[in-house]
């Protein structure tokens, strides 16, 4: 595909971004509006591959315009720009607007277009998940097939964890990355939940490193520590699937652990859609120590029969 | 007689001895509350500067975040019009060589003339049909705009800090409120519709970066009082010897049992962690020291009016009006 056949939407308030969006794409075709109701039915109407959305602006935030994009012309790839990091904004960009990526301004411009070419590259090869629910028995049948790991070393946390999802799901407990590998070497696990960080270290390193060899996995981060840019990586290098706040709440926890096992689900029918979540191969200088000898190949051997599918990148 | 004069001068000595112990006592008291005046002094003023650096950190933030998105395309638009600027240079380089070659070639042979003839008009038509030169000149003019914006933006920063002057001063309290506006425009952004009614007013004396500071402050309150969305009307005005603010939200305003203890310290009803209850504490104590006053209404669900007035400064009151 060369880069003129690149269809780019741009919404923004601020209509100076805009025109200097429009230049920097300008060997793509880009429609720009300031106007979101505009931009939600442009979408779908022009078939757009990419949409470049801000957050903060006065008739919708951005996340609600991405989450009906995403639900009127799935095939797109969502990626959010903004000059705020706040945590909500990052939480209900993974949560309801499911980003390929989250940007800051200001952006840098090489990566900027390098990052909306490979999204209208997947977007244009990778087949689309429905988001329609998976019906009743396939629900039924995933809850029964599907392992979840669960990583926690907080005895409360943990718990809390059991008592949710024990009943409905094939759901196990680590402690540890270690134990971690040792039950993904054993089971089909298709969700993985996690706290970004414990007393072995940083958790979100463990999950990144995972999404890079095997993208179908369905990653679930729980944290305590409002720490926005933490968020920002798990989605840019983790495409993290859901981010939950402590206290755990049962409802949320339910709705976002069926939706990973769902995802997973899908994609296990649908193999080539994991594309849809790639994320760039980690430096040597991303991953840390503990990871990088004996479980970071633990990681990339990971058994495919047990992941129930051929590697789909 | 003389055993009366025993008693009595053993009951005097006892009552001597008590009152010594007594005065003792109280000295060691006043001492007491003497160092604990000290304690307290010393940590008020350590909460006036914590508060003084909170706000600072609210300020950093607020106004990083205002320049996120001038920085953003002004940054991209100078790398923009450099790609710009050189792909139009290859044109151009391209124009001239056709133009070198018009010049050396011998123009007396028609077979000679009429392919370069055609070869130069080729390129002079895609020259002149060519926006990037314009395309660059509009970028240029939305950069200019970017970094005005950034100037005034660092401009206000130093106005609400006013780093250069601590101490009193003849100032504009609509210039306040304009700064603290500018401070606190992120957190209302989206959110909050701001209005203003800033009447003509005389300056007053005073240290701007403090009375700045109240101003953020129940700006602040107010935008946190009205959750997702509301109106804060700021109005200013000269009433008597006094230069009123008004500063009005239409947030929940405060129950009856709260509102006799919102200028105590430490008094708060926000979630542990969220508020120091040290907000409206430091406000009343800054204008008090300004001579000034505060005044609240409010009602429950409907809002709540903080009015803080300052004394004109009396050589211009000397003047006639």
């Amino acid at each position: 595909m060369s880069t003129s056949q690149i269809r780019v939407l741009c919404i923004d308030d601020e209509a100076r971004i805009l025109r200097a969006l429009k230049a920097l794409f300008r060997d793509m075709n880009v429609h720009t509006t300031t106007d979101p109701a505009e931009a939600i039915a442009w979408a779908s109407q022009s078939d757009v591959d990419v949409v470049v959305c801000d957050q903060r602006m006065p008739k919708m935030q951005g996340i609600e315009v991405l989450r009906e994009i995403k639900i009127a012309h799935p095939r797109a790839m969502r990626i959010l720009l903004t000059g705020y990091a706040d945590l909500n904004a990052v939480l209900g960009s993974v949560n309801d607007g499911e980003v390929f990526r989250y940007i800051s301004k200001p952006w840098d411009n090489t990566e900027l277009r390098e990052t909306v070419q490979l999204a209208a590259r997947i977007a244009r090869d990778a087949p689309v998940l429905q988001d329609k629910v998976v019906d009743e028995f396939d629900r039924e049948t995933a809850r029964k097939q599907v392992g979840v790991l669960v990583i926690e070393d907080d005895p409360d946390t943990q718990q809390r964890m059991r008592e949710i999802l024990q009943p409905h799901y094939q759901v196990r407990f680590v402690t540890s990355p270690d134990r971690a590998l040792t039950v993904l070497e054993q089971h089909e696990t298709g969700v993985v939940i996690s706290e970004t960080a414990g007393q072995h270290g940083d958790f979100t390193a463990l999950i990144k490193s995972l999404k890079q060899y095997h993208p179908h996995i369905a990653t679930v981060v729980v944290t305590d520590r409002a720490n926005a840019q933490v968020a920002i990586d798990l989605i840019n290098e983790g495409q993290v699937f859901r981010l939950l706040l402590k206290p755990l709440r049962m409802g949320s926890c339910r709705l976002s652990v069926d939706a990973a096992v769902g995802r997973y689900w899908q994609l296990k029918q649908n193999p080539a859609a994991a594309r849809r979540y790639f994320v760039a191969p980690r430096t040597d200088a991303q991953i840390p120590s503990w990871l990088a000898g004996n479980l970071l190949q633990r990681i990339r051997l990971l058994p495919q029969r047990l992941l129930g599918m051929a590697r789909a990148v | 007689m003389f055993e009366l004069l025993i008693v009595i001068a053993l009951v005097l000595a006892a009552y001597a001895g008590y009152a010594h112990w007594q005065l003792g006592r109280m000295r060691a008291r006043a001492a007491e509350i003497s160092a604990e005046l000290e304690k307290v002094q010393a940590t008020q003023s350590q909460v006036i500067h914590t508060t003084k650096l909170a706000s600072l950190g609210q300020m950093i933030a607020g106004v990083a975040h205002e320049m996120n998105t001038p920085i953003g395309f002004v940054k991209s638009n100078v790398e923009v019009v450099r790609d710009l600027v050189g792909e139009y240079r290859t044109l151009v380089e391209k124009c001239l060589q056709g133009f070198d070659m018009m010049l050396s070639a011998d123009l007396t042979r028609p077979q000679t003339v009429e392919p370069l003839r055609r070869a130069l008009t080729k390129v002079r038509d895609t020259l002149a049909g060519d926006s990037r030169l314009s395309d660059a000149s509009e970028l240029l003019t939305d950069s200019a705009d970017g970094l005005t914006q950034i100037a005034n933006l660092v401009r206000n920063l130093k106005g609400f800090a006013r780093v250069d002057r601590d101490g009193m001063d003849l100032f504009d309290l609509n210039e306040s409120v304009e700064s603290a506006l500018m401070i606190a425009a992120h957190q209302l952004r989206d959110r909050i519709e701001v209005k203003r009614d800033l009447g003509v007013i005389p300056k007053i004396r005073g240290v701007a970066s403090q009375v700045n500071q109240v101003l953020l402050n129940l700006i602040t309150n107010a935008s946190q009082a009205m959750g997702d969305e509301g109106t804060l009307l700021v109005a200013s005005r000269r009433s008597g010897d006094m230069v009123e603010v008004e500063i009005t939200d239409t947030g929940a305003g405060i129950p009856d049992d709260v509102l006799p203890r919102i200028f105590d310290p430490f008094f708060t009803t926000k979630p542990v962690g969220e508020g120091t209850g040290l907000g409206l504490s430091i406000v009343h104590k800054i204008v008090q020291t300004h001579g000034g006053s505060i005044k609240v209404r409010t009602a429950p669900k409907k809002g709540s009016t903080f009015t803080v007035s300052f004394p004109l400064d009396h050589a211009l009151l000397r003047q006639p009006a």
